[in-house]
């Protein structure tokens, strides 16, 4: 699933250490989420979406 | 997502230095196995020193096995999760037809290597090891 993950966390001048950090998972899930290797779960999704003040839907595109 | 940003971040290291220890409790039990066979045919191992020996050797994988699930349910995010339970999947999933075809064969007396507890042993910790790897590979 495509998102603009990498794009939001460069605007915040974030590694993906840091977002890894906030988001309390590993580095390796924060490079296959900004990949489009692998889907965050419910939860997740909404963590990531509460932390960049963003919807889901605005996030993630599930058509892509 | 209950776990601690610190040990998500090192969830990689710890799990490898798991595997380690599992390898080498693995290689404990596989030395108690072959002491056993060892003592038993020099006849200096009693049945109860061999009980023993067989009940020592096999704690470490026990302990191994508490330290594996205490990883997988509180260490793991949830996509290393996911990468740990398909490589145990994978592993079922081929060993059980693969031991069903081996025993199967061996019955209709078609000629197939005879396999020691050892191998039986090894076979699955390769296969959740190789499973691992796979699941590893897809989200990278």
């Amino acid at each position: 699933m495509k998102n603009s993950l990498p794009q939001l966390r460069a605007e915040r001048g974030w590694s993906q250490g840091d977002l890894a950090e906030r988001l309390e998972v590993s580095r390796q899930t924060v490079n296959a989420l900004e990949r489009g290797k692998y889907d965050p779960s419910l939860p997740l999704a909404f963590k990531i979406a509460k932390l960049f003040d963003r919807s889901i839907e605005a996030i993630f595109d599930a058509n892509a | 997502m209950s776990q601690s940003g610190s040990s998500q971040t090192e969830a990689r290291p710890a799990g490898a230095a798991l595997y380690g220890i599992y390898v080498v409790s693995l290689a404990a039990s596989l030395l108690g196995n072959l002491l056993i066979r060892m003592g038993a045919e020099a006849g200096v191992l009693p049945p109860w020193g061999q009980a023993v020996l067989g009940a020592a050797t096999a704690v470490p994988l026990m302990v191994a096995a508490v330290m594996f699930w205490r990883l997988l349910r509180r260490d793991l995010d949830e996509m290393l999760q996911r990468i740990v339970l398909e490589g145990l999947a994978f592993a079922v999933i081929v060993y059980v037809p693969l031991t069903a075809l081996y025993l199967n064969l061996r019955t209709a007396g078609v000629w197939m290597p005879r396999l020691d507890p050892p191998d039986i042993l090894m076979a699955p910790a390769l296969l959740v090891a190789v499973g691992i790897a796979l699941a590893s590979r897809r989200y990278q």
